[in-house]
């Protein structure tokens, strides 16, 4: 009788489908393998709001840590272990190797689990994953950002990395909109945002407390304040969905080219690599093809608004 | 590929041999269902005996062989402050048997979704390169449809697949493994005869389907009606129970959970196998659900698997096996519900103005 | 967890029981290849099953059984002022159970049933929630004592734990049993949730939603369903009622 068995030692899979199968991450397919995480110490814990709060960061192994580049938009898989994996929006700046930020929400299983971590504490993160705003494509021209609510997360990427490009944009204008003045996250950097990175900050709150003491309304009231070059102007524009609706059909209606316009958008992703299917748009992967869009694909997409 | 023919007598002393050293899974009578109609399973088997080779359909496919519906994809160890992660993609080797053309193809359509793009799956690798697969046609069963999605006939994806040309299995053998185990066994090259026999068969297939699903121009339709009420006249009798998308041999959404070992000493991290019609499935943290309604959810099955998904070249991902129609106690089916969906536009009154020329 | 930089500490647990049979927290005491490491999650104050120790210091408290006597809401009460965390432990305490199968017969001709002559306190079986306020609810009859592990292990965790919104089909499916209505039965799974890895079924027997009904349950389409299968009214209603889960819509077909 022949032998009949056969076998491929799981083993010798391990690296054979990924040479060369990674364009976004070059050599780094070496260390980040799918479902292998880089190992993360949180170093410092900013409490934000109730709600809210700021975490640092840093990649314990130094060969990771050098490896480890974003752009501004995209987001990355935080692990905390035992509990679980959320999709988390990268705040920091792509420039800074030493510490990634990452500004979180207490909404679910795994955000509340990193309420309750201590700094000091080990977690992972997978990624970066999806795309990312087009700093390079801006070069030379106007930026208009609008973030409500958490949507400053997302935006403090691209922030910071105009501060440090700040010779290759002109006007640079930043919106921020929040429900009630103690949910405006950031504000001790606001100065900062001003001054150093040479942004036109303007703040409005929907209910105005008694300390309160600029404006107030929906985020759509400040485009009354200023005037908008449609042709020479790119918009970033994060918030929750009804506030981006708002926003972009303005900008449409000012003039700005809807592929000018970019919105990141929040779905609950499981695998973060284009195969769970959760966290689905129409028939686009939003951590594939997002959650960075620009307004024409995202007008395109059923279901995103 | 390599075309030999084996007689049926021998063709089961090689499949004995195959499943005796390894692990296997075949086609099984597990029921009988209240008309006295046999019910089988793709079911593990340990000789040639249990095999039902003369079965007429799985209600479930071996997609679970593959991609199991509960599949562990790391583990965490605690200790001292700290954790190491251990990311395993060994895997047995089984060998599957009596995989239907549509199966196959099912099969072949994992592979784009899972091994293309950037970030090819290892564990579905891990267990594809080890799964060989043994195929044979069959009749087609009156709801049958895969001639309809052109995959009634399959060219790959198989180890070695039998046609039944009568007293022979005509073998096209795909793998050099499979090649040389059956070396031992008495085949013989294909006669003239046997060619003929072959594509007399494969006409007898061609011709028997009784169930056609226009689907020619359907992902460009899909989008167009993508507010149109039939999805809700649809979703409204869908039980929103998932046994679709678990029969199904295509449906692979997931998603991933994890979960502490009761000592606390380690956590592991696991994919389940999900379906898009369940109720929390587009459901984000913090509970806002972005397909609340049942009709929406449907709609996202029919779309995933008539205009197919940007990931895998919009191609569409049913195979037309209708195990999904067969399994679904509200009667929905992918016949019905786009049929439905055509004549509802073809009937509208706007549409159907009178033409030019008569005019 | 030491690698988030908490410690974990042992939950006070008090086990309670009202009207039940018990089996649910006997369950607790199952799949003994577990338990030693779910004991040692375990500081037990309070449980008759498990332990002689009877005190009134407790975090965690699981309740077992439907309330059906006046001096049963008063003793629940005082559970909940002195539990951080009240559990509904079975589907009796979450819906009342199979004891509620009275409550649609007149309350005399019961107790004459069952006690002949002997005087008895008795009133409608009524689920736990009636009377207090309910943290976590573990359905089941009896609970599976996975779900019950997952659950201890989330408190001591302090990580969330969600009962699955889907139906029990799915993990019938995945558990690739023949369907029941293929055998000509009428089975609760698609409305029923999940969680029990379809125990019944696979046993070829219906499920009777012990766990009540699932998330977004199709009512209408369900009905439709049974009626053809051949089954009446009634007979649904009767299966509905079983466990008593399914209360509100058979009040709103009522």
């Amino acid at each position: 009788m022949p032998d009949m068995r056969f076998n491929i030692p799981g083993q010798s899979l391990n690296r054979e489908p990924f040479i060369d199968k990674i364009p976004d991450f070059q050599k780094k397919c070496e260390v980040m393998i799918t479902d292998r995480g880089y190992k993360c110490k949180i170093t410092n814990i900013v409490p934000l709001t109730s709600q809210e709060k700021l975490f640092l960061l840093r990649i314990v192994d130094p060969m990771e840590r050098a490896l480890f580049t974003f752009r501004p938009g995209q987001f990355l898989m935080l692990e905390v272990p035992g509990y679980g994996e959320a999709p988390i929006s990268i705040s920091s700046s792509s420039s800074n190797q030493e510490f990634i930020e990452l500004c979180i929400r207490k909404a679910g299983h795994v955000t509340s689990a990193m309420f309750e971590a201590r700094q000091g504490a080990m977690v992972s993160i997978r990624g970066p994953f999806g795309t990312s705003f087009p700093m390079e494509a801006m070069r030379g021209h106007n930026v208009l950002m609008v973030a409500g609510g958490l949507g400053i997360a997302p935006i403090r990427a691209p922030l910071f990395w105009i501060g440090n490009h700040r010779d290759w944009y002109k006007d640079v204008r930043m919106l921020y909109g929040a429900k009630e003045p103690s949910q405006l996250l950031f504000n001790y950097q606001f100065d900062e945002w001003k001054k150093v990175s040479d942004v036109n900050l303007m703040t409005i709150v929907e209910h105005p407390d008694d300390s309160w003491k600029g404006r107030s309304g929906m985020i759509t009231a400040l485009f009354d304040e200023f005037t908008i070059d449609p042709d020479n102007t790119f918009a970033i524009v994060c918030g929750p969905p009804v506030m981006f609706k708002f926003v972009c059909s303005h900008l449409d209606r000012l003039g700005i080219p809807m592929n000018r316009m970019f919105v990141s958008l929040e779905r609950r992703m499981h695998c973060g690599m284009g195969k769970c299917c959760r966290c689905m748009v129409g028939s686009t992967f939003t951590c594939l093809d997002g959650p960075v869009f620009d307004y024409w694909s995202v007008m395109n997409l059923k279901e995103a608004i | 590929m390599i075309y030999k023919v084996i007689s049926k007598p021998e063709f089961r002393a090689f499949v004995d041999a195959l499943v005796r050293a390894n692990t296997s899974y075949g086609p099984r009578q597990v029921d009988t269902d209240r008309n006295g109609d046999p019910i089988y399973q793709f079911m593990p088997v340990s000789s040639a005996d249990e095999i039902a080779f003369d079965y007429t359909v799985t209600t479930s496919s071996a997609k679970h062989l593959l991609m199991p519906f509960r599949g562990e994809l790391s583990r965490f160890n605690f200790s001292d402050g700290d954790w190491k992660q251990q990311v395993d993609y060994e895997t047995q080797p089984i060998v599957l048997i009596g995989l239907r053309p549509c199966d196959i193809s099912a099969i072949n359509i994992l592979d784009e979704v899972m091994l293309k793009g950037p970030y090819p799956s290892p564990y579905y690798l891990a267990r594809r390169k080890n799964t060989f697969i043994i195929g044979m046609d069959h009749l087609p069963l009156p709801d049958c449809f895969c001639k309809s999605m052109n995959r009634h006939t399959v060219n790959h994806g198989f180890s070695l697949f039998c046609s039944d040309i009568g007293d022979r299995y005509y073998l096209s053998i795909n793998s050099a493994k499979a090649f040389s185990c059956l070396k031992e066994f008495r085949i013989d090259d294909p006669t003239d005869e046997d060619n003929c026999r072959l594509i007399e068969r494969r006409k007898l297939i061609k011709h028997s389907f009784e169930t056609n699903i226009e689907v020619s121009g359907l992902p460009v339709f899909l989008d167009i009606e993508f507010d149109s009420p039939i999805w809700q006249k649809w979703g409204d009798k869908c039980l929103s129970c998932g046994s679709c998308a678990m029969v199904c041999p295509t449906c692979y959404c997931y998603s991933v959970e994890e979960q502490f070992d009761l000592d606390l000493k380690g956590s592991r991290r696991e994919s389940h196998l999900y379906s898009c019609n369940l109720v929390d499935f587009a459901q984000v943290a913090g509970g806002h659900n972005f397909r609340p309604r049942s009709g929406d959810r449907l709609k996202y099955r029919y779309y995933h698997h008539y205009r197919g998904f940007a990931a895998n070249d919009n191609q569409q991902i049913c195979v037309g096996c209708n195990r999904c129609g067969r399994t679904c106690l509200a009667n929905i089916n992918p016949k019905d519900v786009i049929n439905d969906l055509r004549l509802e536009r073809e009937s509208c009154l706007t549409c159907v103005s009178t033409s030019p020329d008569k005019a | 967890m030491n690698h988030l930089g908490f410690e974990l500490e042992k939950i006070k647990i008090g086990s309670f029981d009202f009207t039940c049979c018990e089996g649910c927290q006997l369950q607790l005491a199952n799949r003994e290849s577990h338990l030693p490491d779910f004991l040692a999650l375990l500081d037990i104050r309070n449980f008759r099953e498990i332990s002689s120790e009877r005190l009134d210091d407790y975090d965690i408290a699981l309740v077992e059984g439907s309330i059906t006597r006046s001096d049963e809401i008063r003793r629940l009460k005082s559970i909940r002022e002195k539990a951080k965390v009240l559990v509904a432990f079975g589907t009796c305490a979450c819906f009342g159970g199979v004891n509620a199968l009275k409550n649609k017969f007149p309350q005399e001709e019961t107790i004459r049933t069952v006690y002949k002559d002997k005087l008895v306190e008795t009133m409608p079986a009524a689920k736990i929630s009636d009377f207090v306020t309910v943290d976590y609810s573990i359905p089941g009859c009896p609970v599976s004592k996975k779900e019950v592990e997952e659950v201890v292990v989330g408190l001591v965790t302090r990580s969330l734990v969600t009962l699955p919104k889907y139906p029990v089909c799915v993990e019938c499916k995945q558990r690739l049993n023949t369907c029941l209505f293929d055998l000509g039965e009428v089975c609760l799974g698609p409305i029923s949730r999940a969680g029990c890895d379809a125990v019944c079924p696979s046993g070829k027997t219906v499920c009777l939603g012990c766990r009540g009904p699932a998330e977004g349950v199709n009512y209408d389409s369900f009905t439709e369903l049974v009626k053809e299968k051949g089954l009446s009214t009634e007979e649904m209603n009767e299966k509905l009622a079983f466990y008593n889960g399914f209360t509100d819509y058979l009040n709103h077909e009522g």
